[in-house]
């Protein structure tokens, strides 16, 4: 049973990162819209980037590696979601004041402290993802914290920062990189390393969502969010280690719904490279670090990767695994094996991956008199394995380093790493980079350090709306704890409660449209985009009587677009309410056997026009 | 800096920059390394670096204690390229001036520092190895826009220092905002150039990984070591792509944008070459040429200080040219507008420039006349006004750039009498003044 005790046996340790994109008008350092819908790419630039050495001296590990790769990034520029400061042609314009505010709301949100001063910063990223070659960040709040079931998790820092730029397309040699998002303020939010299962990681992330949510600021007789919303708007990155094992850092979750699994499969996933570990301690095993040309030797092989390769002029490297006899064929998580980590690593040089003696391989086209000659070629015995990889000699080379890199650190330690989800319904993932050390961080002298005066966060806590009153308001308003619970992690949330300030009394059937009626009209192709003041008045003629429920999805389902074509739906679909002395009078027209019958003919005739609770009652008191 | 209470308070607990303290304040307490105050900002607060790399900065109260925790191991040395030489490779020597290409975060203690060590610059730049043997020499660590003549002449002593050392070319690092101003006063003083003199620098500092001064200098080192360009030229990014560089005639160079990696452009010229990082240099126009029979590079330092660059525009009253008359200049460029207008015929006469530019070149003063439209040619004769201005005494310099103008004129007067400097002033001697303009589809290209 995997539980508490279990999680804790193994040195369980847990932490989230959850990055949140807000909902500003402009980006965090330029004057771009940080709305990215629909815009055209304007022309392209390609550029190159390499590791500067760190605060240490020594180059940050993951920068280096990535830098080694030597990779041309080719830069998507924008009409209206790009300008110079983004394609790193111009320094930093003043910092977004909204940004820092809606920040600040967050820092008060969590219980945070926020220093006097805020300092802009630069964090070295060399994989093309910012333009710039670093993302700048700035420490807004630390030492804050949440509770999840009478647990306090602490929330050590909350960041601002720049979103970095979204991945187009990538080859061997380039990535195609759209530079409209980069720079649009996102909020990141970390815990520290205590969270005690993957469950409660689930939870704590839910309930920072929800806090990001529905943490807002008063604007009138509404509440402006902060963040924005739908895909792509939220990722979580997760922190996880075991006794033993390592932090490896799983960036980019987008469903939540997977943390929890994501999580298990790491520990799993560390639980076995430990145990791969102590097996090849055990049988003495070495990577000498060696490879031998296998060009001749494979030289009558067609087809496949390595047929392809030679006859395009690559090379075949092949190397020697001394005691990994069995190994690389051991699964670590589902699809994932310890030959599937080395060909990551061999994959950052630009190759499709490595072939390993453990498996099948004739699908490479290589016989079993080949598997003789490579054996004998690499002084492969049975204790042995062997990798082998196929490309131009230059990829090859260089992946062959990567791969054996690898293969030696299974020797020794499950490597710090930085993953990417590469299934999120099976929650595994695949590596990505060596995990950034602290040796990346360095003041952003372009910009100016931000004072933050008590006065100042005072203010802003004023004008800020909590979860916890939000919460507790839509509680009480909406009895169905049900629909309440659902109203409150909805996107229409800002639009329930402008409605429900505006029209009183009628939550609950607000609520209940807003949540399902249109999930309902969504589901049948119909698309609700109303002005929200159409809405008020929609709901406002259900409120005076002058339309039913029913009728209420009936007008939204003709798409009005403004105040005096919703009255002209309700007309011309003649959608008037029908109700009391009129309503008797329909009833005691309709001759029928039974009441049973009658209703039946009735409801199904007016059923936009009468309200059926009022139908039951006056029907009651009849005869 | 931090104010004055502060650094007290610092210096007294022998707190220095670097080091690690602990700020506690009503029980709460942080850690961190105290970077140093930067110009801007508020001086009250402290800044300390976290154990998670980020700054904060905490306002200082007389409440706060402040304990020292650990010494910092004061300023960051940064790593140094070894420089080895490769026989089959050319020498080049490398004059290192300063500038962005050179300035640098120091790590340990947060402030932005010119790079002493140019050795540091290049162990950023592997890719130079494989190129030249390179020979760095210290000139100076200075911001463009500080350098003046006495510079120059430094400069130009250093590139036949280095040649008569036996450097086939030279490379020279410079601040961007007025790198065409020294490379027109490189092109007029070096004389009997026999060898690539290649200058270069970058629009983002190198401490960044995006930094354009690592093509910059992969391109110039591919000049100054392959090229057979015997002039002096700026090496700068071609496009905004780290793709490929342009040499750029020294005496057609300017810097045509604050902050774009392809600032430089060539005015009313066409690029020499362009290269790119794998060194393929494409020739794109006419230019001296290196020769096997060529004779000692040497430097004719002299410049006029006394001379002025002035600009007119509507409302400009001739005045400022009684003070430099007065302070006694010798010569004076007269950017004017179009092809070459001063005010002449204004309503009211006090703004008319002909009466006081005659009076100034009455005075012996030598006055030249060049156009703020930057592209293309002055004329002293399609227009009335024009003739007037040019019969008062001005000599029109082509199509010469008004800061080449410049500093040809303070060139020529630091150097010849009076009377050859205005004989010279819009004669071509260094490739400043073309006598044909080539038609470009689209001139600012």
């Amino acid at each position: 049973m995997r539980d508490n005790e279990y999680y804790k046996k193994l040195g369980f340790k847990c932490g989230l990162e959850i990055h949140q994109r807000l909902a500003t008008r402009q980006k965090l350092f330029c004057s771009c819209s940080a709305e990215i819908t629909g815009d055209e790419v304007i022309a392209q630039v390609s550029r190159r980037q390499r590791a500067v050495a760190g605060e240490l001296g020594a180059m940050d590990r993951s920068t280096s590696f990535e830098s080694s790769r030597k990779r041309k990034f080719i830069y998507n520029i924008f009409r209206n979601t790009s300008c110079l400061v983004d394609i790193d042609e111009e320094p930093p314009h003043k910092v977004n004041r909204d940004a820092i505010d809606t920040a600040l709301r967050f820092a008060s949100a969590f219980g945070s402290k926020v220093p006097d001063e805020i300092e802009p910063m630069r964090k070295e990223v060399v994989d093309g993802s910012d333009t710039t070659a670093f993302q700048r960040s700035m420490m807004v709040a630390y030492d804050g914290k949440i509770e999840v079931n009478g647990r306090h998790i602490p929330i050590t820092s909350i960041f601002l920062e720049e979103e970095s730029s979204g991945i187009d397309s990538s080859s061997n040699d380039s990535v195609v990189y759209n530079i409209d998002r980069q720079g649009i303020p996102l909020i990141e939010i970390d815990t520290d390393p205590s969270i005690s299962t993957p469950q409660e990681a689930k939870e704590v992330a839910l309930k920072i969502g929800l806090i990001l949510r529905l943490t807002g600021r008063k604007d009138g007789n509404t509440i402006a969010s902060g963040v924005q919303r739908g895909i792509g708007t939220i990722r979580q990155d997760v922190n996880v280690s075991i006794a033993g094992g390592t932090r490896v850092e799983v960036k980019g979750l987008q469903e939540i719904g997977s943390v929890d699994l994501l999580i298990e499969n790491e520990v799993e996933r560390q639980i076995r490279l430990i145990e791969i570990k102590k097996e090849l301690v055990a049988r003495q095993a070495k990577v000498d670090g060696s490879s031998v040309d296998l060009s001749k030797i494979l030289g009558s092989v067609s087809g496949n990767i390595i047929g392809d390769t030679l006859s395009k002029g690559g090379i075949v490297l092949g190397s020697r695994l001394q005691g990994f006899a069995g190994m690389l064929g051991m699964e670590i998580s589902q699809d994932r094996r310890l030959g599937s980590e080395i060909s990551d690593y061999a994959k950052m040089a630009g190759v499709k991956g490595i072939i390993h003696s453990d498996e099948d391989l004739g699908k490479y086209g290589i016989g079993d008199s080949e598997i003789r000659m490579i054996r004998s070629e690499l002084g492969v015995n049975d204790l042995d394995s062997f990798i082998l990889i196929a490309a131009d000699k230059d990829a090859c080379t260089m992946a062959m380093s990567f791969a054996l890199d690898r293969a030696r650190m299974a020797l020794t330690e499950v490597p710090p790493e930085t993953r990417a989800v590469s299934d999120s319904k099976k929650g595994t993932t695949r590596f990505m980079r060596p995990l950034p050390g602290g040796s990346r961080m360095y003041p952003e002298t372009d910009s100016e350090p931000i004072l933050i005066s008590r006065q100042y966060y005072d203010g802003i806590q004023k004008q800020t709306v909590y979860m916890e009153d939000r919460l507790a308001a839509i509680r009480k308003e909406i009895s169905n704890q049900q629909l309440a619970e659902q109203m409150a992690y909805s996107v229409r949330l800002p639009l329930y409660e402008y409605i429900t300030s505006n029209v009183s009394g009628i939550n609950i059937v607000v609520a209940a449209t807003l949540l399902e009626k249109i999930k309902e009209l969504e589901r049948s192709g119909i698309s609700v985009d109303i002005d929200k003041d159409v809405m008020v008045h929609l709901f406002k003629a259900y409120a005076a009587g002058e339309i039913t429920k029913a009728a209420i999805g009936e007008v939204m389902k003709n798409s009005p677009k403004s105040i005096n074509d919703t009255d002209r739906i309700i007309s011309e679909k003649s959608l008037a309410r029908i109700s009391g002395e009129r309503l008797k009078e329909l009833i005691l027209k309709e001759k029928k056997a039974s009441k049973g019958d009658l209703a039946k003919e009735l409801m199904s005739k007016y059923r936009l026009n009468v309200d059926g609770d009022e139908f039951n009652v006056i029907l009651g008191d009849m005869k | 800096m931090y104010s004055n209470e502060i650094q007290a308070i610092l210096d007294s607990l022998g707190i220095k920059p670097g080091d690690t303290i602990a700020i506690s304040n009503g029980g709460e307490s942080e850690e961190g390394v105290l970077m140093p105050r930067s110009d801007a900002g508020d001086n009250s607060v402290i800044v300390i670096k976290r154990k998670d790399g980020y700054n904060i900065g905490l306002r200082y109260s007389k409440d706060m204690r402040i304990t020292k925790q650990a010494s910092g191991t004061g300023h960051f040395e940064f790593p140094k390229a070894i420089t080895t030489t490769n026989g089959s490779l050319n020498n080049v020597a490398l004059l290192y001036t300063g500038g962005t290409i050179g300035s640098k975060v120091d790590y340990a203690t947060g402030g932005v520092y010119m790079l002493t060590k140019p050795e540091e610059l290049l162990h950023e730049v592997p890719e130079l190895k494989e190129i030249v043997n390179i020979d760095v020499q210290n000139l100076m660590s200075i911001a463009s826009e500080d350098m003046t003549c006495l510079e120059w002449r430094k400069i130009a002593e250093g590139v036949v220092k280095a040649f008569d050392k036996g450097a086939r070319g030279v490379i020279i690092t410079h601040g961007t905002d007025t790198m065409h101003y020294t490379s027109a006063a490189l092109s007029f003083m070096l004389q009997d150039l026999n060898g690539p003199v290649v200058i270069t620098g970058a629009q983002r500092s190198s401490d960044r990984g995006s930094s354009d001064a690592f093509l910059n200098l992969i391109c110039s080192a591919h000049l100054a070591a392959n090229s057979n360009i015997a002039e002096v030229g700026i090496c700068m990014h071609k496009t905004s792509s780290d793709q490929s560089c342009i040499m750029i005639r020294g005496t057609k160079a300017r810097k045509m944008h604050t902050s774009r990696r392809d600032a430089f452009r060539p005015i009313n010229s066409s690029p020499i070459a362009s290269v790119d990082r794998n060194g393929r240099i494409e020739y794109k126009s006419e230019y001296r040429k290196m020769s096997a029979h060529g004779t000692r590079t040497t430097a004719m330092t002299g410049f006029e200080e006394r001379t002025a660059l002035v600009k007119v525009h509507p409302n400009s009253t001739p005045e400022i040219l009684d003070f430099y008359v007065e302070k006694g200049y010798k010569g004076i460029i007269i950017e004017g507008t179009g092809m070459g207008h001063v005010p002449s015929s204004t309503s009211k006469e006090e703004y008319s420039w002909l009466g006081r530019i005659k009076n100034t070149v009455d005075k012996g003063v030598v006055v030249g006349m060049t156009s703020q439209c930057i592209y293309g040619r002055v004329n002293p004769t399609v227009y009335r006004n024009l003739r007037l201005a040019a019969s008062a005494g001005a000599i029109y310099c082509e199509d010469m750039l008004s800061e080449v103008a410049y500093v040809k004129l303070g060139f020529l007067l630091g150097n010849y009498k009076a009377e050859a400097a205005k004989e010279m002033l819009n004669t071509n001697i260094a490739g400043e003044i073309t006598a044909r303009t080539e038609f470009e589809p689209e001139f600012t290209e």
